[in-house]
Formats: structure tokens, C-alpha cells, sequence
């Protein structure tokens, strides 16, 4: 019942009600190549549908046609029951909120959220006027925001909530909701989901993408699932369980256990000691041959900040000793040099160079290795054929060498930059948030890849917010609050509870 | 708390740099604080105020446009040369206008239309504008009738002229930058090109139109500044993209766009007068105005991030501290 059966669907749910918006055998395709096929689905006010999938499933291509900014291939779009030629999303009462906020820093919320229809004549605008409008829309959501706050001061939970009531003011009937908690915290994530409560109370229908499985569930009511652009299931949530759903998505059954992690050697690779600087104080621990340290805590707890000095990519005071070696002169040329090496968290905008091919984002850091002779070399055989050699180790899925890296998916750019590291032969790779915004695919691959180099006599440390991965992957967690090390946990005794708990708690340290 | 009123009022910085800057002088010369003196001051820096008010436009929508002195040198010579051939002050002054504005959009043109870097644009077109100026002209002096003193040197109801204009000028500029809807389109573009787009906003014609408006009064200023100085001289413009520039940042207006402040522009032109009013009364060389002039916007580009450095610190430290409560809390 769950599987490809759009006709059935058709005639299941509450058939009582006319749906908002429903798509029939809905079709998008780009140049030849076809992003989205044959999408059927039904959306009924005030209910929540998840549209789930890999990256690159078609979920934003989906999203794009819905909210009219691209004209579908083929296929019916239909508001009410009746067919629509071609959809004025405006019109009909349809705003999405993209992943990517569209918010101005530097305009007041105000000005922000009547940017599209500001009250009062173009060569007045009545700008008390749009102060009310955006106070009773902020307050209808249950949110205090002073209307004449500039966007760029309010927090990233704000700018969230001002980004939705902006899309309220349009979106009377059908809200589409992109990864709306990626830079949320937990107590914004909680008041986002009341907020979605109290719109679909309202009769408005939701439309919700996320990669977050427990979100999903708490969220929605149905779901529609996308894989490869095709729809592969589809239904009512409470029908089917977690491990089922992810399983359609990634067209195979996702492992979830812990990951065999071998036993360490006692040799210390990595030792840090007593290293502060303006974010963290007094850090010290050591990693061994072979051991996966994970830093677990919060946000702003100063995981990334400790990853990056160990990397010499901030000033520090303290000592870093690599193979028992005290290193004199922290600097990303030493640390390389000592075979160190550190995984972006922000590979979009730190690690990669997007626009550039694959080929020379694979072989970036260890240039010499593949291309002996500066001048002549570049591009030529032996960058290649190392290059390609990288791909075929990491399965990096791509047409050819030559694409730019801002053509891949996320999971597979992680994989690139993974790979270039991997070029170099470190001994010593530092992690931040190494499967951020990477599908369930993907990020089991990662996963493994890492407990592979700890297998091969690597040393890994992991900052990540993601504490299942950690517990996964880890042979010790250090938690780290407001910028120290709060405890320890081993293998044999981690808690998840004891550690969320570790990270947030406010007994000491709290300057 | 950061009050958002606060990070608005960008020019209360240099507002109050000019206010201690007027006590320094008149502590070294009784003679500074005169009315006459004073007059003498805006005057002095209406061209370059009347100027800046144009270029916040253009750096507000996250542009700029350095062929301005050009577009000043242009003006002057086709309402001098018209003025020559023609004699009629109805027809000169509306070419001239027409053309300073049509210069600008077409600035604003190449810039939206082709995607190409304001900067390398305009700073083609500043040599174009000159060399067609030149050409036109046949690089000749043209002096323009006296009567044309007037816009320079005359008043009304006791008023010098060029005050007066800046005065309207700048109403203008402020009522369309804060209660019409192209100047938070402005804004907006310039914060943001992308979410502009997204939005939907006209970011073509926004564009042009605020080049166009850099391009008319530059076009205003140009008259004032020939009946100022009697007619067309060689040098009219060079170089004063710098003050306006300048003037503009000293102001407050963020050269990367969407935030910024008219009444700023207007003092940091006053105020770069007044640097000049100083040098002269401590009889300093006049080879030092432009290093004085140069460390002037050094310094204000400096205290500008060094600000915004404390500022984004503080917001981090909030966001920490208040991520913890709400943690706590929860």
C-alpha cells in the first residue's frame, strides 16, 4: 500500500474534503535529463505533509514548482479541485520559506516583512501602518519581536519566525516549509513547532522538508517520498515506522547500529595540553593510535574553536604535541607538514572551491604528490588518474572529474573534501560536523569511512552537535561547556542523558 | 541590548567628530565662529553635499560610481559650450541636466544589465565622460555669462543660493529614501541582491534609477560650481569623487550597501571643509591637505570596523548567553 500506487491514494484519506492543493503525475525536467516524475499527491487544509528524500531527490525542484518559480514539465496542478494553468503562487494564497533565509540584515522587521506589499502609496508608504501589520502578524504566531528591530540583530530562531510570518502574510492557505530548524536551537525548535500547530489549527496546510526523522513525525500527518525524482511511497505517517521510511528513501535497509569500532593502541598521537584562547580555557586531552575522541556540547560550547587551534587556525596559548613532539609553531603549514588534517564544518564556503572541477578539489592539498613538475604537470595524467583513483575509493557519485564541485550533492562534496585530506595521508584527522546537511546514504558512508581510518592507525577527533553520531563512532566523549571540558565519558558507559545533561548544565563555569 | 534605533543613527559618530572638530578651531581662531564664516563653510561644501546625496544612493544600493567628477566635468563644458553657441539658459540648462542624468543611468545600465563590478565600470566611463567632454569643448575655457553668478553667489531672502538647493536636495533625497517605497527598495537591494531578486523586487530599474539620481545632481552641482568659479576650467572634477566618496563613508553609509545615512553624508562633506578650513588657519603646506584628507578616511573606515567587530562579538556573547538560558530553561 505504501509502495509507487499514486490511484490509490488518490481515493484514501478524507475523502470528505476537497484538498487545497493537490499534483497529478506532476513532471520537471531540466535540458533533457528529468528531475521530478510522475508526483501525485493530496493536501488537505490544515494538515502537515512531509516531503522526504535524499539531496537530490527532487524535493527542491518539488518545492519550486509548488510555490511558482519553476513551470512544470508535465503534469496537473489542481487548488480546490479545479485545475490550474498555470499556478500564481501569490494568488492562491501559496508562500514558501526556502532554506536559504530572504531576509534584508540591514531593513527593520517591519520593512522586511511588508517588502512586498508595503501599505500606503509607492511615493508614501504609511509606515505605521506596516509596524501594525507586522506586530499582529508576530503576535498571531505568539511572538514579541519589536517591529522597528533590525533583522541582522535579532538571533538566527528569530530571523526564522520573522521569515515565516513574512511568508504568512501571503500564504493564507499553504506554507512550504524547507529545512526550517537547521540553525535552530532546541527551545527555538520547540517554539517553531507550536507555531506550525497553531497555523495547521488554523486550516493551513504545510508542506515540510526536513532530513530529521523525529521532526518529521512530530510534525506531519502524511508523507510523500521521493527517490531519484520518482515518488516511492506515500501515505499517512502513523502507517509506517521510522526505519521503514528511511529505507524507502534510500532504497535499501539504513544500518543504525553502532559501528564495530576496533581497540585503540596505546601509542598517543595527540596530545593537547592546557590550550586557551579567547573562546575556550584550559583544554587538555590526548588521542591514540586508532582511537575516535568525539568533543560533544552545545552550540557556541567551543567544540569547533578547539578544532580549528589544534589546526593553527586561531591564536592559542598552550601546548599541542604531535607523536609525543611538542609542536613550537602552531601554523596550518606545520600542522600539515606533521600530518594533520582538519574537515570543514562550512565546506561550502571554508573548504571547497566550488566553481573549480573535482579533479583539482581532490588534489588541492597534496599537489606535489600527483603533478612532480609545478608547470608542466597540472591537469596532465598523473593528476588525474590520481584523482580519479580517489573517486572510485571514496564512491563519490559524479558524471566526470571535471565537473565543478557546486554541481554535487551534499554528501558528496563532504566526500570530496574527505577525500582531498585523505590525499595527503594524514595521521591525524580533526572532524567538525562531518555529516552536516548530508543525506542517511551518505552520512553511513562517511561514518564508516572514519571508523576505517581509525582501523588503519589513524588517530580522529570529532566535534559534532550530532550526539548519535558520536555515540555511534566515538571510543571516548570529552562534553564541553561554555568553552571547557565538563567531562568524560568511555565507551562502556555512554549515556546519552548524562552527557546532554554534562553539556547543559549551569553548576560551574557559568563567567 | 542592542537597541535597533541605535545602529540607524550612523551619524551621530561623525556628527559629533564635527561638533568637537568646530571647537578645536574656534579655540585657535576667534574667527571661525562667525556667521559669515560659517555661511562660507556650506557653501564651500554644498557642490560635494549635493553630490554625496546622490552617492548614498548609489553606495546604499551597493554600488558606486567613480566617473562622477567626470560626469561634473561633462555638464559643465555642454552648458558652457551651449550657453556660447545658443545663448538661451532654457535650452542649455535642460541638456545639460538631461545629459548628467542620462550619463548616470547609463552607469547604472552597464552595471545591472552586463553584471559587471561598478568600480572597473564607472571607472571606464569616468575616462570616456572626460574625453568627450574634451573633445567637445576643444579644450578651451569657457566663461559663462555673469549673470549666471547668481546660482553661486546670489541669495534669496538672505539665503546664499547654493545653500538653498543643497537645502531642497537633500529633502528630497531624505523624504525618498525613508518614506517611499524605492528607498527601502534601495536598501534592500544593496543589503541583499540575491533576496532582492527572490523577492521579486525591480532590482533593474532601482539600479538605474539610482545612478540616474547620482548622474542629476551631479548635474545640479555642476551650475553651482560654474557660476561659482565664472565658467569652464580644465579642472572642474578631478578628483572629487574622493571628497564625495569620503564624504559619504565619514557619514556612516556602509560601503558594502544597505545601511547608511543621508544626514551623514551631508556633515562628512561639511566636515571635510572644515578639515580643510583648519589646515589653512594653522597656514599648513598645502601638500599636506590630501595626506590630512587621506588619514581622515583611513580613520573612519578603521573606527567603522573596529565597531563592527565589537558589535558582532556582542552578539555572539548574547547569542551564547542567551542559548544557555533557553537551554536551561528547557
Amino acid at each position: 500500500m505504501l509502495q509507487n500506487n499514486p490511484s490509490q491514494f488518490e481515493t484514501s484519506g478524507k475523502s470528505e474534503a476537497t484538498p487545497v492543493l493537490s499534483v497529478r503525475h506532476l513532471k520537471k525536467s531540466f535540458s533533457g535529463k528529468t528531475v521530478v516524475n510522475d508526483l501525485s499527491f493530496d493536501l488537505y487544509p490544515g494538515e502537515a505533509l512531509a516531503l522526504v528524500g535524499e539531496n537530490g531527490a527532487g524535493k527542491s525542484t518539488t518545492k519550486n514548482m509548488l510555490c511558482g518559480l519553476l513551470q512544470p514539465s508535465g503534469g496537473t496542478i489542481l487548488i480546490d479541485g479545479q485545475e490550474v494553468e498555470y499556478l500564481d503562487a501569490d494568488e492562491q494564497g501559496i508562500a514558501a520559506v526556502h532554506q536559504e533565509l530572504s531576509l534584508f540584515g540591514t531593513l527593520t522587521v517591519a520593512e522586511n516583512m511588508c517588502i512586498a506589499h508595503l501599505p500606503g502609496r509607492p511615493a508614501r508608504v504609511d509606515w505605521p501602518k506596516a509596524d501594525r501589520i507586522a506586530r499582529d502578524q508576530l503576535s498571531v504566531l505568539g511572538i514579541e519581536i519589536d517591529p522597528a528591530m533590525l533583522v541582522e540583530e535579532l538571533g538566527a530562531g528569530k530571523q526564522q519566525i520573522v521569515e515565516i510570518a513574512k511568508a504568512l502574510l501571503q500564504a493564507s492557505r499553504v506554507l512550504i516549509l524547507d529545512e526550517p530548524t537547521t540553525s535552530l536551537t532546541a527551545p527555538e525548535r520547540e517554539k517553531l513547532f507550536e507555531i506550525i500547530e497553531t497555523l495547521k489549527e488554523r486550516g493551513i496546510a504545510i508542506i515540510f522538508i526536513s532530513h530529521f526523522m523525529e521532526e518529521i513525525y512530530r510534525v506531519c500527518d502524511t508523507f510523500v517520498t521521493l527517490r531519484d525524482g520518482q515518488q516511492v511511497g506515500s501515505g499517512r505517517l502513523s502507517d509506517v515506522g521510522q526505519p521503514e521510511l528511511e529505507a524507502m528513501m534510500v532504497g535499501r535497509a539504513v544500518g543504525h547500529d553502532a559501528h564495530a569500532v576496533a581497540e585503540p593502541s596505546s601509542e598517543e598521537m595527540l596530545r593537547v595540553e592546557e590550550l586557551s584562547s579567547e573562546d575556550f580555557h584550559d583544554i587538555s586531552f590526548s588521542v591514540r593510535r586508532g582511537e575516535i575522541v568525539g568533543l560533544a556540547g552545545l552550540m557556541g560550547a567551543g567544540r569547533t574553536e578547539v578544532a580549528e587551534s589544534i589546526y593553527g587556525l586561531r591564536k592559542t596559548t598552550g601546548r599541542i604535541l604531535v607523536k609525543g613532539e611538542a609542536v613550537s609553531a602552531v601554523n596550518v603549514r606545520e600542522m600539515k607538514r606533521r600530518r594533520v588534517c582538519y574537515v570543514t564544518e562550512d565546506r561550502r564556503s571554508n573548504g571547497l572551491f566550488l566553481n573549480r572541477p573535482v579533479r583539482e578539489n581532490l588534489t588541492a592539498a597534496a599537489i606535489t604528490r600527483f603533478v612532480r613538475r609545478m608547470v608542466a604537470g597540472i591537469g596532465f595524467a598523473g593528476e588525474r588518474k590520481g584523482a580519479a583513483e580517489v573517486v572510485s575509493t571514496m564512491k563519490i557519485a559524479l558524471p566526470h572529474i571535471e565537473n565543478q564541485v557546486v554541481e554535487l550533492s551534499g554528501g558528496n562534496q563532504q566526500k570530496v573534501l574527505l577525500g582531498r585530506w585523505m590525499a595527503t595521508e594524514p595521521e591525524i584527522f580533526l572532524f567538525d560536523e562531518p555529516t552536516k546537511g548530508v543525506d542517511i546514504g551518505a552520512k553511513f558512508e562517511i561514518h564508516r569511512k572514519i571508523v576505517d581510518l581509525a582501523a588503519g592507525g589513524a588517530a580522529v577527533v570529532i566535534a559534532s552537535s550530532d550526539l548519535l553520531e558520536l555515540l555511534n563512532l566515538s571510543h571516548r566523549i570529552l562534553v564541553m561547556r561554555k568553552g571547557r571540558i565538563a567531562g568524560e565519558f568511555d565507551r562502556s558507559d555512554f549515556n546519552s542523558v548524562k552527557i546532554i545533561s554534562m553539556a547543559a548544565s549551569s553548576t560551574e563555569g557559568s563567567a | 541590548m542592542l537597541k535597533g534605533s541605535f545602529s540607524r543613527q550612523k551619524w551621530i559618530a561623525i556628527a559629533a567628530a564635527t561638533v568637537v572638530l568646530c571647537g578645536l578651531l574656534t579655540a585657535a581662531s576667534p574667527a571661525f565662529l562667525t556667521l559669515s564664516n560659517f555661511q562660507g563653510i556650506l557653501i564651500q561644501s554644498s557642490v560635494t553635499a549635493i553630490m554625496a546625496i546622490g552617492m548614498t544612493f548609489i553606495i546604499l544600493s551597493g554600488g558606486i560610481d567613480i566617473s562622477i567628477g567626470a560626469i561634473l566635468f561633462f555638464t559643465s563644458a555642454l552648458f558652457a559650450q551651449l550657453m556660447l553657441d545658443t545663448n538661451s539658459y532654457a535650452l542649455s540648462f535642460s541638456v545639460a541636466m538631461a545629459c548628467a542624468t542620462a550619463l548616470g543611468a547609463v552607469n547604472g545600465f552597464l552595471v545591472i544589465r552586463f553584471r559587471m563590478s561598478p568600480l572597473i565600470t564607472t571607472l571606464a566611463t569616468y575616462s570616456i565622460y572626460r574625453g568627450m567632454a574634451i573633445h567637445l569643448t576643444g579644450a578651451q575655457n569657457i566663461p559663462v555669462p555673469r549673470e549666471m553668478g547668481f546660482l553661486g553667489n546670489g541669495k534669496i531672502l538672505g539665503l546664499p543660493v547654493p545653500i538653498i538647493l543643497l537645502l531642497v536636495v537633500f529633502c528630497i533625497g531624505l523624504y525618498l529614501l525613508t518614506q517611499t517605497r524605492f528607498g527601502v527598495f534601495v536598501r534592500a537591494i544593496g543589503n541583499s541582491q540575491r533576496s532582492a531578486r527572490e523577492t521579486g523586487l525591480p532590482v533593474a530599474r532601482v539600479t538605474m534609477a539610482v545612478y540616474a539620481i547620482g548622474g542629476f545632481v551631479t548635474g545640479i552641482a555642476a551650475l553651482v560650481l560654474l557660476a561659482r568659479v565664472g565658467g569652464l576650467q580644465s579642472g572642474i572634477g578631478i578628483g572629487i569623487e574622493f571628497t564625495v566618496i569620503a564624504a559619504v563613508i565619514l557619514g556612516g553609509t556602509k560601503l558594502t550597501g544597505g545601511a547608511g545615512s543621508m544626514v551623514g553624508s551631508v556633515i562628512g562633506a561639511v566636515f571635510l571643509v572644515l578639515i580643510d578650513n583648519g589646515l589653512n588657519l594653522l597656514n599648513a603646506s598645502p601638500f599636506i591637505y590630501d595626506v590630512v584628507r587621506g588619514g581622515v578616511l583611513l580613520a573612519a573606515v578603521a573606527f567603522d570596523r573596529i565597531s563592527a567587530y565589537r558589535q558582532s562579538r556582542q552578539l555572539k556573547e548574547q547569542r551564547r548567553a542567551r542559548l544557555h538560558e533557553a537551554v536551561m530553561a528547557g
